[in-house]
């Protein structure tokens, strides 16, 4: 592997773009954002090997910054086009950024499903705990009693855990970071590029705007540091005690296993269906 | 590994870290979180480098940048340094605004303010 600057990320973004880009000061998905391109630069990736597939969303706008073939979708359907785009074009590598309202809300049912096929795609779904782009309205991730502007007096329903659902949904690989541990980010990211099969990595990433100031949580600078207290690595997490993982959450590698994917087992179909055309 | 040009062996920082003022959302990421605290606010929030030598050249500040704004250990040729001497950046046309209008009339040439792509290999 080529060692390479970390300033590559000029090379990657589009420059005919508006920038400074469009989210609020501090926002996490701009780390994400240089992170993305790094692994990508680090993995040896062509640009013209590369597409980016995005929903509508804050998250949604990730794609549109990076110099590379990208589509930006409609709302919870990003997987979906990117399925078509995989199936019609196996060599490229696919890339699917979406937020979590985009990912399991609205779009929740691909989602399961495209784990469950194990289609060779990557999916970054940044968590933000809301809805970002629209105002802060809870999503199926927001915390039991946090506030958001459709639940002002807290949050009547549990929410949903992206990494423990895709792993069993069956998804190859399943990682959890933050933006606040860029490092490990980076090598996330890298791992679920490079990995045959569906590559799932939840970035918790803080809306401060949103979800921050409805529940008090200062800016996001503060939101990072709660990050970093609230993470413990997978292999201090599995021997801590369930009042010990109380407000914590496990950041790292949380699957990694092989399975036959999507696109081997239809090529399957289609040489069983050719032989007895042939024997016909 | 990236590899970090910023640091020898013996992790002591060899080249500047250039900021691009035009980038930057005065957001304090990278104040707050440089391991060493040498990373200030000035008066109106841009990020300055005080105390270099204490600089680990771990790039952090660049990575939690959301608005890449900071690069560690590739000098962009003329670049603003990130320790800047706090006049760098006192005029209320670079800080205040960055219209065109307001650049030209700056003395910090526009080109200065924003990263641009290096030339296509
Ligand atoms: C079909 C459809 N329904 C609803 C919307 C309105 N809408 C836009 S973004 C969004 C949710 C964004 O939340 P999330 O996916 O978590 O992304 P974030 O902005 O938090 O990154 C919604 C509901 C839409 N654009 N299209
Ligand atoms: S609204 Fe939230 S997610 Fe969207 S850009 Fe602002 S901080 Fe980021
Ligand atoms: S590289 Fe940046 S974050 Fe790291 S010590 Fe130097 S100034 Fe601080
Ligand atoms: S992290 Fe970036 S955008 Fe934020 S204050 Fe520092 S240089 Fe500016
Ligand atoms: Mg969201």
């Amino acid at each position: 592997m080529t060692a390479v600057h970390r300033s590559v990320v000029y090379d990657w973004l589009r420059h005919d773009k508006k920038f400074p880009h469009v989210w609020c000061p501090g926002c996490g998905l701009g780390i994400l954002l240089g992170s993305l391109v790094r692994s990508l630069a680090q993995g040896g990736y062509d640009k013209n090997q590369v597409v980016l597939v995005s929903g509508i969303g804050c998250s949604g706008r990730l794609p549109v910054y990076v110099d590379v073939g990208s589509v930006h979708t409609t709302h919870g359907r990003a997987l979906t086009f990117a399925t078509g785009i995989k199936l019609a074009k196996p060599e490229l590598k696919v890339i699917v950024v979406m937020g979590d309202g985009d990912a399991t809300a609205i779009g929740g049912n691909h989602l399961i499903h495209a784990a469950r096929r194990n289609l060779d795609l990557t999916a970054i779904i940044v968590n933000n705990l809301t809805y970002g782009m629209t105002g802060g309205q809870y999503s199926p991730t927001t915390p039991l009693g946090a506030k958001a502007t459709t639940a002002p007096y807290g949050h009547s329903e549990p929410s949903f855990d992206i990494s423990a659902l895709t792993v069993t949904a069956g998804a190859s690989f399943v990682a959890r970071s933050t933006v606040y541990h860029v490092t490990q980010l980076d090598q996330m990211l890298g791992q679920a590029i490079a990995k045959k099969g569906f590559g799932v990595v939840e970035v918790l990433s803080p809306c401060h705007t949103n979800y921050g100031r409805q529940n008090r949580l200062g800016s996001q600078v503060e939101m990072m540091k709660g990050y970093k207290k609230q993470a413990v690595r997978v292999d201090r997490w599995e021997k801590m005690s369930p009042a010990d993982r109380e407000d914590r959450f496990p950041i790292g590698v949380l699957a990694d296993h092989e399975r036959p994917t999507f696109l081997e087992t239809y090529q399957g179909a289609v040489d069983r269906a050719q032989a007895i055309r042939k024997e016909g | 590994m990236i590899a970090n040009e910023a640091t020898t062996k013996r992790g002591k920082p060899q080249t500047k870290h250039s900021f691009y003022p035009a980038w930057c959302k005065r957001c304090g990421n990278c104040v707050a979180f440089c391991p060493v605290g040498i990373l200030v606010s000035d008066e109106w929030g841009y990020p300055r480098q005080v105390d270099k030598e204490r600089c680990t050249g771990c790039g952090l500040c660049e990575m939690l940048c959301p608005d890449f704004a900071i690069t560690v250990g590739y000098e962009k040729p003329g670049a603003v340094d990130l320790a800047h001497p706090a006049s760098a950046l006192d005029s209320p046309e670079v800080t205040q605004e960055k219209s065109d209008a307001a650049k030209a009339a700056s003395n910090i040439s526009p080109e200065r303010l924003a990263p641009v792509p290096r030339e296509e290999k």
